[in-house]
């Protein structure tokens, strides 16, 4: 982002969080103004900043602090990446259950500030169901805790579930304790393509219909842009996962789908597939019953504008797209992504678009309209931080 | 805030809004609502206003502020930690009339509610097409949807599906400007801040809700149910561990220790032995396959880990009496001891062989027995301290053996509450796991819905605290006074 290497003064690396609390602490007076990174993988989401004198990176900020395997509870530094972390409970046969892209690079604190998720919330929910505990450093320097490390605990406001998605702009996350869950005994994927959109949304309602239980579940949009393939992931014990299977098999094969067995290599192949890239990636939030419609009247719209891929998590009513604009259709590209997004709106959802190029930046709005409550939400940023000096007007309604 | 000496024509005004009948001012009516569940401190209110509607409830506390009187939100009035204790003065606003059923939507999974309705009746009006709602208190029969959202309930099944904030995802609140505000969004990803995770467990300090949206989930194909019997509780503790160590994740894991067993089978008649030292009560949940699977491994554990006795119910009704035991267990204790104490304390689980031990000597020392019946499988505690009002000193003794549990569970790295709430009961110990700093920072959130501090005073924070004029110059960007920021 070129404005901010024209504000920037310094770069931060603090190697504990109490040097990062300080370096805080020591610019309050100056008021100088920060903008923090973990492994650079959400750097463009929303607005860009107004000024940015400082950036404050937490890649040294990378220890476990506390790991207890009995109690499936794990506290760390926000700096370390998601892959090492899954590396050091992996040899307990346990996990951190967020599969969203790039765990090489993506830092806890990173993937908390921007609500980052992958297919796994079909089951798991995202980082606000797997949170218990955060440090954070306010805007005045001040370290303050929320939550604690025990996964039942309703003392005082749910500060952890707050920072969730809050792209540091209430404070700068430093620690956080999270839930494990145990890594399932068997993992199998099934594929089952050329369906339409009318036939993802039958065949989840199947998924639920049989009771199923599947732990992620989705649908890539075919080279085409008219037909989904549907992938679907059970876990647990051998015998369930096979039983799982099986039904499913038997409803897919019912509505006349092509069936792909991915089988346990196919864990590797799908958990890429899930999470399109590009300079240009929109992400939709609708109800799930409104997928056809979506797809109808905001994906293949912008499929004509962006040759994008497209990734959607059918029982959570989430639509992915990464992709470049199509040669011929800058001109369209602003109307067609305003067009999406009302249709969005109007089924009460949402359209982020969370990385655009440098021709869209400036003519598109990374959120669209402002929710009832923003008043609220303007009020909670004056709170934690009146002089606006973190991440200044970078998260939604420009705050 | 400037308050006006309450006069005459506050009652007019509030009766003009939800009628006479639903304006209580009498002070033989007001004295059901002088306490919640935790009967042991009473305040009376000033008035008690029983608003029909979200419009209702605005007006309410737009005259509630224009007197300066305090506001205290009431839901069903079971709550265990004094969240809807009244303040000298003030206004109870109860939410019992709103109770109807609003839309249910099985395609997206979601239903909207009235904040009155009792939890056991969400679950009611889908069990038919297949579905519940899985926040399930022990006092699901008589506890609301609002009075859960104020305080996070739990129950025995949140091990595996969660508290009440992973299940509500959306809100109509009234605010402490009387002002009526959506939270949340039919899409998964609300824009903006998580509100709704503030809201939820706020303790009737952030806004009222009047109406919720919460999530409901497809009834399990299968639901395995075991009774296990234990010498004591480590061996019961160690089983817990085990189980856990295995890569299963039971639905639930209920503890009881022997004077908890004792009390349930008085107070019910269940036929579980006497001469043991604890039980657990288990649910496994799932796909047939799967269920099956892991309670056999599970009944495997129970047996290595120095099992009495297992026992499986042969039928739903059978397992609907182990769980009719559970959770009658408090009212149980009733029965062996005049008075009780409830602690809702929480530690990590492997700690509760050690803890429960040093919670009996807590007890030993001040001559008083504490029975335990607690969700062992996330380490909530709940201690019931036995005591005899009558006896002079037995009270008292009993609220320092409580402070002293929660004392404990805090050394072994644990809560103070895990589902009752901090309320009026447990605010003190706040501090305890708290510093200063990050009180003050719960405070921002507090202050940023409610400046005047006119929700629910008293509540949670240790001391009392204003928000004060704001910290310091908002610097606002340009498009953000103009109002164009953000929309697109």
């Amino acid at each position: 982002m070129t404005s901010q290497a024209d504000d920037l003064r310094e770069r931060l690396a603090p190697a504990s969080v109490d040097e990062a609390a300080a370096m805080v602490r020591e610019r309050a007076e100056s008021g100088a103004t920060f903008a923090f990174a973990g492994g650079g993988t959400e750097l463009a989401l929303g607005y860009e900043p107004e000024r940015v004198d400082a950036l404050l990176e937490t890649t040294r900020l990378d220890r476990v602090v506390e790991y207890a395997p009995s109690d499936m509870v794990v506290s760390v530094e926000a700096g370390m990446t998601l892959a090492a972390l899954q590396t050091t409970l992996a040899p307990q046969r346990q996990r951190l259950a967020l599969d969203p892209a790039l765990p090489e690079r993506a830092t806890i604190g990173g993937l908390l500030a921007t609500n980052a998720f992958g297919p796994l919330r079909t089951r798991y929910g995202t980082l606000r169901d797997l949170i218990v505990g955060i440090t954070i450093v306010r805007a005045d320097g001040t370290l303050a805790r929320g939550g604690g490390k025990v996964v039942k605990n309703v003392a005082g406001f749910d500060l952890p579930k707050l920072m969730v998605g809050s792209l540091g702009s209430l404070g700068l996350i430093v620690r956080a304790t999270f839930r494990l869950h145990p890594m399932p005994e068997r993992e199998r994927w099934y594929e089952a393509g050329g369906l339409t959109a009318e036939g993802v949304r039958a065949l989840c309602r199947s998924l639920i219909a049989r009771r199923l239980e599947p732990a992620a579940v989705f649908a890539r949009l075919e080279p085409g842009g008219s037909h989904y393939a549907l992938a679907v992931l059970f876990e647990g014990f051998e015998t369930g996962v096979d039983a799982q299977g099986a039904s499913w098999l038997e409803s897919a094969n019912a509505a006349g789908a092509q069936i792909v067995d991915a089988g346990p290599e196919g864990v590797r192949i799908a958990a890429g597939a899930a999470h399109p890239r590009g300079p240009v990636r929109i992400r939709i939030s609708v109800p799930p019953a409104a997928f056809v419609e979506t797809h109808r009247d905001a994906v293949l719209p912008l499929g004509d504008c962006f040759e994008a891929e497209c990734v959607a998590y059918p029982t959570t009513g989430t639509f992915l797209l990464g992709g470049f604009v199509r040669d011929g259709a800058g001109s369209r590209a602003v109307a067609t992504i305003a067009a999406a997004r009302a249709a969005c709106e109007a089924l009460g959802g949402s359209l982020v678009v969370a990385d655009m190029d440098a021709a869209l930046r400036g003519s598109v709005d990374p959120y669209g309209t402002l929710p009832q409550s923003f008043p609220i939400m303007r009020r909670l940023k004056e709170r934690f931080d009146p002089g606006r000096r973190f991440n200044r007007g970078r998260f939604l309604g420009r705050l | 805030m400037t308050v006006t000496t309450a006069s005459p024509g506050i009652e007019r005004e509030l009766s003009d809004i939800v009628g006479a009948a639903n304006c209580i001012v009498d002070p033989g009516e007001l004295r059901t609502y002088e306490c919640d569940g935790l009967t042991g401190t009473r305040v009376r209110p000033r008035v008690v206003v029983l608003p029909a509607t979200t419009e209702e409830t605005a007006a309410v506390v737009r005259v509630a502020r224009r007197y300066g009187l305090p506001i205290v939100p009431r839901g069903a009035g079971t709550g265990l930690s004094g969240g809807a204790l009244p303040v000298a003065g003030c206004i109870v606003i109860g939410l019992s009339r709103m109770k109807r059923i609003l839309a249910i939507d099985l395609e997206n999974q979601r239903m909207r509610v009235q904040p009155g309705v009792i939890n056991l009746d969400v679950s009611r009006a889908i069990a038919a097409d297949g579905y519940y709602y899985a926040p399930d208190p022990s006092s699901q029969s008589i506890c609301s949807i609002g009075g859960n959202i104020a305080e996070n309930s739990g129950g025995a099944h949140c091990l595996k599906y969660g508290f009440t904030v992973n299940h509500v995802v959306g809100a109509t609140i009234v605010t402490a400007e009387g002002e009526i505000v959506e939270l949340g969004s039919a899409g998964a990803d609300p824009l903006g801040y998580d509100l709704m995770a503030v809201l939820v467990g706020s303790e009737g300090l952030v806004g009222i809700v009047t109406e919720a949206v919460v999530r409901i989930l497809r009834t399990p194909e299968a639901t395995r149910t075991f009774f296990a019997t234990f010498p004591s509780t480590d061996e019961a503790g160690a089983c817990v561990s085990g189980i856990v160590a295995a890569g299963i994740v039971p639905a639930a894991v209920e503890m009881m220790d022997r004077l908890a067993i004792e009390a349930i089978v008085k107070a019910t008649g269940v036929d579980w032995p006497l001469d043991v030292g604890a039980a657990l009560l288990i649910d496994v949940d799932g796909t047939a396959a799967e269920a099956d699977h892991t309670a056999t491994r599970a009944v495997e554990i129970a047996q290595l880990s120095g099992a009495l006795e297992v026992r499986t119910p042969r039928d739903a009704r059978e397992r609907q009496l182990m769980w009719k035991g559970r959770k009658s267990a408090f009212a149980a204790v009733g029965r062996i001891s005049p008075n009780y104490y409830v602690q809702d304390g929480v530690i990590p689980r492997s700690e509760i062989g050690p803890v429960l031990r040093e919670i009996a000597a807590a007890g030993a020392r001040a001559g008083l027995r504490v029975a335990n019946v607690f969700h062992a499988g996330d380490g909530n505690l709940h201690p019931l301290v036995l005591f005899d009002a009558r006896v002079e000193g037995e009270e008292h003794a009993a609220e320092q053996v409580a402070g002293e549990i929660l004392k404990i569970c805090v050394r072994h790295g644990g809560s103070i509450t895990g589902e009752h709430g901090v309320g009026a009961d447990k605010a003190a110990y706040m501090g305890e796991i708290f510093n200063e700093a990050d009180l003050e920072t719960m405070n921002f959130v507090r202050c940023a819905f409610d400046p005047a501090v006119a929700f629910n005073p008293g509540k949670v924070f240790p001391t009392p605290r204003l928000c004060g004029d704001r910290p310091g110059t908002y610097v606002a960007h340009e498009t953000e006074i103009a109002g164009t920021a953000g929309r697109g």
